[in-house]
């Protein structure tokens, strides 16, 4: 046969391409359950680490499965607010259909641009809220969760991760405990500027809003302390109406 | 002025070689000398220059999740970015091809010096890189992608004439024998990416 | 064993080795060697990818037509990566492992090594010798990358497989994590062979 013929080129190339299509449509729709179990569990580790539901290393030495079921067992309610501060919908706790916000980088460009935003609270039965923070990095897009006592102001917990921070400088703000286990205790100043300021040597001016950042990360501590202050601005109408009452 | 900060970014703080390693291969075998790493590095660039852009279209109305919306509303859940592999690198290849053939027959003076180049870029990482890294920040226009092409490209570019000029007076110096050739040429990558980083942190 | 067989085998892990000799697929080696697990992983991902693509492109070789032999072959190893990339994200234990490897398991596609063995030895070779060729090769190139990250994670964490190896008062060599260090470290590699194997100098 001859195999430079055009019409052998064109039938092989359109053989070869429908094939590696079907197996690759196959294997990505087979997949695709366990990617997104995956992807929510891991997302909910990182909630219920910052809420201090269970040590970090313990929640990522549970399996999936264990992961939805505590969650679900230590879960109040979740909703979701607009940008005004008002409650705009309801997310399932339920353990069959958990419901999460977890793509972040729109919420993000809703709050930069201004436009329709479901910003997540999760309300654990603790009295814990945890609410999500998203930013950039000096690589790559830096997330995390901050976990908030019932006052609505002070911070129960945290939680960071990264896409592609450097390892052993910006990617500490994932790998050191010490640096999360750093802003609980600390205070949000929601209805003042800045609202939490994270920078080299902030902690000597001993404000209840101020944490060191991470020494030789400059980049990725400032789009992290960009990211919290973005996102507690978010959250500030929310919380300064909602949590008022608690307060002495 | 974004896209001016992208650009000079682009070049010099998120360099290719410096600071992602991309395109490495054809980086150490053809920067020998000056002469033929221009050739190479201009064809890099033109080449990203190109894909990049026609990926970002590909990524933002077919590959990503909902990117299909203006199909109607029931292919608004539709998502193909398990595809986004296989559809970039068919797009480099099959531009790379063309483009090789049309300056075949109607450049041939440009054929001869950039020719022999061309079948070497498919292969070449960093405009596969490019691509990945277009898809993973999310730009948001075409002119964002285009600009963050033109400045890797040049940042590619300036990196192997850079190299090879240093390899051409590095022929005339006493290396120890084992390290002659690839070894020594592997540090002064290393010495560069180190001067590179200076730039980290650029802001414009 | 025939001897060729050995050979084959054996060559690209020392005397062929694909990054210290051939010079192939340094892009995606170097950005994943800071930690020893992400190295470990790459290096499977990369042997398994190699092994299979070599294998497929052999099984093909006969029917490919030339003209398009570049964008087949590209497209049986994006095949062979897709795979492996969903698989390592489907499962509930290297789920985190591919997030830290990101974009660098993409990158395999063009791995020099992978397109290079296909064109130097699984177009012209049965499917098993093949297959083998591809394996070893991908051997080869994982266990530099094995020696360059535990260099790396050893001086610049003071860990091993995120184990507390150095003393818990050694201060972290942030210049080893960073990636000029990477390429220095990989010099001093090929210095070492070629001290060693004195036919591999250049002259």
């Amino acid at each position: 046969m001859n195999t430079n013929s055009n019409a052998y080129t064109v039938i092989y190339t359109a053989l070869v391409v429908v094939v590696v299509a079907a197996v690759l449509a196959f294997t990505a729709m087979k997949l695709k359950p366990s990617q997104d179990a995956n992807a929510k569990a891991e997302t909910l580790r990182q909630m219920m680490s910052a809420a201090q539901i269970k040590p970090t290393d313990e929640l990522y030495a549970t399996r999936n499965a264990g992961v939805l079921q505590l969650y679900a067992d230590n879960i109040d309610r979740a909703y979701t607010i607009g940008l005004d501060g008002q409650e705009n919908g309801t997310l399932s706790t339920d353990l069959k259909k958990i419901e999460l916000i977890d793509k972040l980088k729109p919420q993000n460009k809703a709050i930069k641009d201004g436009g329709e935003a479901t910003l997540p609270v999760y309300v654990f039965k603790s009295g814990i809220s945890v609410i999500p923070v998203y930013g950039a990095g000096l690589w790559g897009p830096i997330w995390g969760y901050i976990a908030f006592q019932p006052d609505g102001r002070t911070i129960a917990g945290a939680y960071f991760d990264h896409e592609s921070e450097t390892p052993g400088l910006g990617a500490k703000i994932k790998d050191e405990a010490w640096f999360r286990e750093k802003f609980a205790g600390k205070q949000v100043a929601f209805g003042s500027e800045p609202l939490f300021n994270l920078a080299k040597n902030a902690e000597q001016s001993g404000a209840a809003n101020a944490v060191d950042a991470i020494t030789g990360a400059t980049m990725t501590s400032k789009g992290l302390g960009e990211a919290l202050n973005v996102w507690f601005k978010a959250y500030e109408k929310h919380f300064s109406a909602n949590f008022k009452a608690e307060e002495e | 002025m974004e896209y001016i900060s992208l650009f000079v970014k682009s070049i010099f703080v998120d360099n290719m070689i410096f600071a992602y390693f991309l395109g490495m291969c054809s980086y150490l075998a053809v920067s020998k000398n000056v002469k033929t790493a221009n050739g190479l590095g201009l064809a890099v660039v033109f080449v990203l220059f190109c894909t990049l852009p026609i990926n970002w279209v590909l990524n933002t109305y077919v590959l990503q999740p909902g990117a299909l919306k203006w199909l109607g509303p029931q292919f608004a859940e539709v998502d193909l970015s398990f595809l986004s592999f296989i559809i970039f690198i068919a797009v480099i290849a099959a531009f790379v091809q063309i483009v090789e053939m049309i300056v075949e027959k109607y450049l041939p003076s440009l054929y001869a010096s950039l020719g022999i180049f061309l079948p070497l870029i498919a292969v070449n990482c960093s405009i596969l890189g490019g691509s990945l890294f277009m898809q993973q920040r999310d730009f948001t226009g075409l002119g964002e992608s285009a600009v963050y092409a033109l400045g890797s490209g040049i940042g590619w570019y300036l990196a192997i004439v850079c190299l090879a000029a240093i390899r051409e007076k590095l022929s005339y110096s006493n290396v120890p024998a084992p390290l002659k050739g690839i070894g020594i040429t592997f540090i002064t990558v290393g010495l560069m990416g180190m001067a590179f980083m200076i730039f980290m942190g650029i802001q414009l | 064993m025939d001897p060729k067989l050995k050979e084959t085998i054996l060559n690209p892990i020392l005397k062929g080795n694909p990054i210290t000799v051939l010079i192939l697929g340094i892009c995606s080696s170097l950005a994943v060697t800071v930690q020893l697990k992400g190295a470990l992983v790459m290096a499977i991902s990369v042997t398994l990818v190699t092994g299979l693509s070599s294998l497929v492109c052999s099984l093909l070789r006969n029917t490919i037509p030339m003209r398009v032999r570049i964008i087949v072959q590209l497209v049986v190893v994006a095949l062979m990566v897709i795979l492996v990339d969903q698989i390592l994200k489907a499962g509930e234990g290297t789920y985190a492992i591919d997030k830290q490897l990101s974009v660098y398991i993409g990158l395999i596609i063009t791995n020099c090594i992978v397109m290079g063995r296909i064109e130097a030895f699984a177009l012209g070779n049965k499917p098993i010798p093949s297959l083998l060729d591809g394996l070893a090769n991908g051997v080869g190139y994982g266990l530099i990358l094995i020696i360059v990250a535990f260099f790396r994670e050893l001086f610049g964490s003071g860990t091993l497989f995120g184990i507390q190896i150095l003393p818990a008062g050694y201060i972290p060599n942030n210049l080893v994590i960073l990636p000029p260090f990477a390429l220095i470290l990989l010099g001093c590699i090929i210095w070492a062979q070629r001290a060693w194997d004195k036919d591999l100098q250049e002259k």
